[in-house]
């Protein structure tokens, strides 16, 4: 493959789960061989630093410096696989050839890009230069919830979409938004991840559910955990309790990532 | 008259062993007694000093319940024995006794059966060994009761359909043993019956759409020229990809 895939992880309203699903899968992509990118597009609310055991002290340049150009793509872009040894679980990816590219957690300069806007296309430009300079397989968008200019964007030049919804009513209403948007932009891939599901419920029975009514695969049903809410984002989930559900859930939506052609 | 009740006495399970001869013997010491509806046989916390047996009439048997209302425990009817622990043990009563039509029964006071038991060790034995057959029988399915209820709160309720087919054998049915394993049986069905009827509701997680809000905030967001523009952007992009790509 000579070409890096572009994979938006999008979720109608948040909470449901999506940063972490990000951190997760492109962790999984990476223990697999894949060369990762992450990056960090909930500008607004960044949080998926969090995971890789990033703090304001440890961030260099943001993507907020990129879109205001004060640096190249390519400075923003920093090696997991060469930091972030502190947790059980990140310490697996040592060695890997995986990068964040994350948002700016400074207060003045969420609030200065929230007023002032971004040049989406700059964005964009953005994700095709990273994935050239740094030879990416897959760039991995953590997008910010609803259908904002900017998020749309981020789905409308996905080669896959993601779509993480939980198993409740506002949340499938939302969805089916979602799919028809990116059915109506052409994405070649659509998947589908149910999160936090009520373990009592009968799985295979959403799967079932969600499958009729967007016509979409669901590449997993990942259980609400108190487990994984007890990590409270301090690590890799995944490759932490690599034997846990919700895990399990997970490497089934990541290999579902890694099949497509 | 002591015939009567020679015929009844032989219908409860405390003389039901007892020869004819013993029989009229306990008959000619016991007493009648007619009641309206209404009237109290007994009183909770009265001392228990005699035994009765229901000829005619029904009764309830009733106690309190946490906030002091009235608590109707068991109706009782033609056949029965009422208050014969306290015959033995001299308890106080621990319910009362009202009758819910006219009634008429027979009392069999303490001193007149302490009578027979000195007079007759034969009846003795009898009422001892229908005192403690019955005691048997409660204590095996009070261990029933045990072993079912652990299944029950293991989730597993397979049991009654085998066990309900044994119980329709038993011919006691006066039997307060019976009784408590016809309403053990009833609460099972019950409880299983809920808790099915919510697995259901929990498989059928019903997740609809409006499909008119669906179509209308899909017209909304794809309506304006940011949309539009962002549609061809997107369609260039990849076809530029797509061309670079054969090209490699």
């Amino acid at each position: 493959m000579s070409k890096g895939k572009i994979v938006s992880i999008h979720s109608f309203r948040g909470g449901t789960g999506k940063s972490n699903t990000t951190a997760n899968l492109a962790a999984q992509a990476a223990l697999a061989g894949k060369r990762v990118g992450i990056v960090d597009t909930d500008i607004q609310s960044p949080g998926i630093h969090v995971l890789f055991g990033l703090d304001e002290n440890k961030m260099g340049k943001t993507l907020n410096d990129f879109l205001h150009g004060k640096c190249a793509i390519r400075e923003v872009a920093l090696n997991i696989g060469e930091h972030a040894f502190d947790a059980e679980g990140r310490s697996k990816l040592k060695g890997k050839d995986i990068w964040l590219l994350p948002s700016s957690i400074r207060g003045r300069e969420i609030s200065q890009i929230i007023r002032e806007g971004y040049d989406v296309n700059r964005l964009n430009e953005g994700f095709q230069t990273i994935i050239k300079d740094l030879n990416l397989d897959y760039l991995f968008i953590d997008t910010h919830p609803g259908l904002n200019e900017e998020t749309l964007l981020s789905i409308a030049i996905s080669d896959i979409l993601i779509i993480i919804l939980r198993p409740d009513s506002q949340d499938f209403q939302g969805t089916a938004v979602t799919v028809d948007i990116a059915r109506s932009l052409d994405i070649p891939n659509l998947i589908l991840m149910a999160n936090k599901a009520v373990p009592k419920y009968d799985f295979a029975d959403i799967k079932k559910q969600i499958e009729e009514t967007y016509h979409a695969p669901v590449a997993g049903v990942l259980p609400l955990s108190f487990d994984l809410a007890d990590n409270a984002s301090k690590d890799l989930f995944s490759l932490r309790f690599p034997d846990h559900e919700w895990s399990k859930a997970l490497r089934g939506v990541a290999n579902a990532i890694l099949a497509v052609k | 008259m002591s015939e009567n009740i020679s015929s009844q006495l032989k219908k409860s399970f405390l003389f039901r062993g007892l020869p004819e001869e013993a029989l009229t013997a306990v008959a000619q010491k016991v007493s009648a007694r007619n009641l309206a509806e209404g009237d109290v046989l007994m009183r909770k916390g009265e001392a228990g000093n005699s035994l009765f047996m229901v000829d005619d009439g029904w009764f309830k048997i009733v106690t309190q319940d946490a906030s002091g209302g009235e608590l109707i425990i068991n109706k009782t009817g033609p056949g029965e024995t009422i208050g014969e622990m306290a015959l033995l043990d001299q308890a106080p009563r621990s319910a009362t006794v009202v009758a819910i039509s006219p009634a008429k029964v027979f009392e069999l006071k303490q001193d007149a059966f302490q009578e027979i038991l000195n007079q007759r060790p034969d009846v003795a034995l009898a009422l001892i060994r229908g005192f403690s057959s019955r005691l048997r029988f409660s204590t095996t399915y009070i261990q029933k009761a045990i072993d079912w209820s652990q299944k029950i709160a293991a989730g597993d309720y397979g049991f009654i359909e085998n066990t309900q087919q044994i119980l329709k054998g038993s011919e006691s049915d006066d039997d307060k043993a019976t009784q408590l394993l016809s309403a053990f049986f009833q609460m099972v069905r019950s409880v299983k019956a809920r808790e099915d009827d919510l697995k259901q509701q929990l498989e059928k997680l019903t997740l609809e759409i409006d499909e008119a809000r669906r179509k209308q905030e899909f017209e909304d967001l794809t309506s304006t020229d940011f949309y539009a523009n962002l549609k061809e952007q997107a369609k260039q992009l990849r076809a530029k990809r797509m061309a670079s790509e054969n090209e490699e």
